[in-house]
């Protein structure tokens, strides 16, 4: 099994991609697939090699990562908007035997001297070849992609996700669940598919089914209502700040297409999930989900709660556990930990990081908190690094910066901690907006322990936000 | 505020656990003794509404804390309780006279069975006992909490009260039988807290906080040091075979985060 394969029994003429114009069917992305495992087996790439891929969501990211994996090889999908340096660093620790380059990473060729690996230009690949070689067949364990997770904590990690981990998670949302994406969809591709969400659950599973994915290369509110009523969407996928510009947009009838709302990459707030609700009749669900989980852990389908993740999907266990594995009380939080067929196969080259978050019997420990309510939904609290200790009393920065946003002259807030002497360490926040201290300072101390109140408020222009919604804390501790 | 040994009202409940008659004399009784052996002092104790349930939630370290607080209090009060004590024969009759509700602390639907009948305490609209930490501190540190008190409250809509006492563990320590008087004690009611201060009641991340937040007023009621383990799970606390828990293999390679001693937060 190659996940490669998902393409190959569709019919020829239905649409698979449409970019901009420009529309591919089946038919035509099979042939440039082919095409692109044509040059790499010229170039000499074998099964498990590492072909990285650097591309926006355009037709020809799409063959050249399916290509790749048709050849045994690993892809690495990177996303063309980082800095050099930040490119430099992530191929440093992947180490690709060939980079495959798409028109919106075309700067990188100017820069080539600084990288070693060749960078063919997939500009230059024709779109249709004689003869190709087959889709070379894959075990369930072999790794098909390596997905970069700097992400919010920093160090480059490359999380290795196999053939059987990435075609579970597609199936999950696929055929193994109530309404889900079948070949009629339309899908929104918005998404960067140098993420596991936008790779994996959008584009793969799209074209899984054989359904029709829609590109925006940039996600663009005014070009994103337009696709919707234009192309039909039925399956609207975003990020929360997407889902927060979609939600205040004054348009009637764009979301009428719409069957499917998911949002992932991180928590969405409650008051965008009841915005949609109640201006555009709209009910988002909601999954939680890392790329060391193909992202598949949770799931709202069915049964959307604001605040709420879901259940676990089927086949997933989910405990939340102390630091010392001790299973929490219920109704407690504690750290998620999962186990399941998405649960990748360790990172590349980094036995030390694969040996602080995998157990030899398969447990994934996230460092994420959470807890269940009741009915067994989950409920995400916070990244446990993330977590302030005061004077041995553990302070969620999120209640903190709720609290604080509660505020109308407050439009973002972060806190960190800093070390204390006395305490251990003290709470900081870091606010964006029109705000007088020492009204968030009353605030705080009408609604918070005073070990949680901020001891220093810094008022700054631009919080640093990550284009998903999550926040960057390193870069204020 | 002070209380004196004629600050009671006595509240019949004759459908709740535990005997009236016993309540009223026996309490009464016991009342008058602990004034009178011990030097007793009581503060806060303003923050006790006068009707209406509340959720009391002291520090542990000693037996007689179960003797030390509700006799602080001017009104009747309900309490969990080990259902060890059912074995012996005194304590089987003795105690849920006074209205202890034996809990089985293995977990499961005993357990779920003691929590209701708290919960029926409360929508009568009575006090209920319950020590956040779940068993006594042997370090003398304070615990963190489980999270039944706080889960409770948001099930009752009942305030916690958090309570903090200093001078039980000398009266009585742990493995003494009997209580050594003349010593000072002194019992401090806190003011009432409720979840909707600490976020939507409805939503579960809330119950941890909240938990968390009363935990840090016992400590600037009763002094301790805040430890954020669970009492009975450190090397300090001998106490560790009280409930069972079940644990999952931690990564070979991660680090245990350190927690974090000090001294109560100002």
């Amino acid at each position: 099994m190659n996940i490669a394969s998902i393409i190959e029994t569709h019919d020829a003429n239905r649409v698979a991609v449409i970019d901009r114009d420009n529309t591919l069917t089946y038919g035509e992305l099979r042939e440039r697939v082919a095409s692109i495992r044509h040059l790499l087996v010229e170039h000499g790439v074998r099964p498990d090699d590492r072909v990285a891929v650097t591309a926006g969501n355009e037709p020809m990211f799409v063959a050249a990562v399916l290509g790749a994996l048709g050849v045994g090889a690993r892809v690495i999908p990177m996303t063309p908007n980082d800095p050099l340096p930040e490119v430099d660093r992530k191929l440093t620790a992947v180490d690709p035997k060939i980079i495959l380059v798409g028109e919106e990473a075309s700067w990188m060729h100017d820069h080539a001297s600084g990288i070693d690996a060749p960078m063919i230009d997939l500009g230059s690949v024709s779109t249709s070849v004689a003869t190709s070689p087959e889709i070379v067949d894959r075990d369930d364990d072999d790794i098909a992609i390596m997905m970069l997770t700097s992400g919010v904590s920093g160090n480059a990690k490359a999380a290795m996700l196999s053939h059987g981990n990435l075609a579970w998670a597609q199936a999950a949302v696929c055929e193994n669940t109530i309404d889900g994406m079948g070949a009629d969809d339309v899908v929104f591709g918005s998404l960067p598919f140098s993420h596991i969400f936008g790779l994996n659950v959008v584009l793969f599973a799209a074209l899984r089914m054989g359904a029709q994915v829609v590109l925006q290369r940039r996600f663009d509110l005014g070009e994103s209502l337009e696709l919707c009523a234009d192309r039909g969407i039925t399956l609207l996928a975003g990020a929360p700040p997407m889902w927060r510009r979609w939600s205040t947009a004054d348009v009637a009838d764009a979301f009428a297409t719409v069957r499917l709302a998911i949002s992932g990459a991180a928590a969405l707030p409650i008051d965008v999930f009841e915005e949609m609700q109640q201006r555009h009749g709209i009910t988002i669900e909601e999954g939680y989900g890392l790329t060391e989980t193909s992202p598949i852990v949770t799931s709202s389908r069915g049964d959307a709660k604001g605040g709420s993740v879901g259940r676990p999907v089927d086949g997933v266990e989910l405990i939340l556990v102390e630091d010392d594995g001790t299973i929490v009380d219920r109704g407690d939080a504690g750290e998620i930990i999962v186990r399941g067929p998405g649960i990748f196969k360790g990172y590349f080259d980094d036995e030390d990081a694969t040996n602080e978050a995998l157990t030899a019997d398969g447990w994934f420990w996230t460092g994420d908190v959470g807890v269940f309510d009741d009915d067994g939904r989950v409920y995400i609290v916070d990244r446990i690094k993330d977590i302030i200790i005061v004077s041995g009393f553990n302070v969620y920065p999120a209640e903190v910066e709720n609290v604080l946003l509660g505020h109308g002259g407050v439009r973002g807030a972060v806190i960190v901690g800093n070390t204390h002497v006395d305490t251990g360490e003290t709470v900081v926040a870091y606010i964006s907006g029109d705000v007088d201290i020492a009204e968030l300072e009353q605030l705080a101390a009408s609604s918070l322990s005073r070990y949680k109140c901020p001891t220093k408020y810094h008022l700054v222009e631009e919080l640093p936000v990550a284009p998903s919604g999550k926040k960057i804390r390193r870069e204020l501790r | 505020m002070s209380s004196t040994l004629r600050d009671f009202t006595f509240e019949a409940a004759p459908e709740l656990p535990g005997s009236d008659r016993v309540s009223q004399y026996g309490l009464g009784g016991l009342r008058r003794i602990v004034h009178r052996l011990w030097d007793l002092t009581i503060e806060g104790v303003g923050n006790i509404p006068a009707d209406g349930p509340a959720i009391l939630c002291p520090n542990h370290l000693s037996f007689c804390d179960s003797v030390f607080v509700p006799v602080s209090l001017p009104r009747r009060v309900w309490a969990i309780g080990k259902d060890e004590y059912m074995v012996g024969w005194k304590t089987k009759h003795l105690f849920p006279a006074f209205g202890m509700i034996p809990i089985d602390r293995s977990g499961g639907e005993a357990a779920q069975a003691a929590l209701d009948t708290a919960a029926r305490v409360l929508e009568g609209g009575h006090l209920f006992i319950i020590y956040p930490e779940g068993t006594r501190s042997r370090s003398g540190d304070l615990h963190k909490a489980r999270t039944g008190a706080a889960r409770l409250s948001v099930r009752c809509g009942a305030p916690i009260i958090p309570v903090g006492h200093v001078g039980t563990l000398e009266v009585q320590p742990p493995d003494r039988f009997t209580m050594k008087p003349g010593l000072p004690v002194t019992v401090r009611f806190g003011a009432p807290m409720h979840i909707s201060d600490f976020g939507d009641p409805l939503d579960p991340r809330s119950i941890r906080p909240f938990a968390d937040a009363v935990m840090f007023e016992i400590a600037q009621l009763s002094g301790q040091k805040y430890v954020d383990t669970y009492a009975g799970s450190s090397d300090n606390d001998d106490d560790q075979n009280d409930t069972e828990t079940k644990a999952i293999p931690v990564p070979p390679g991660r680090a245990r985060t350190p927690k974090m001693v000090a001294a109560p937060a100002s």
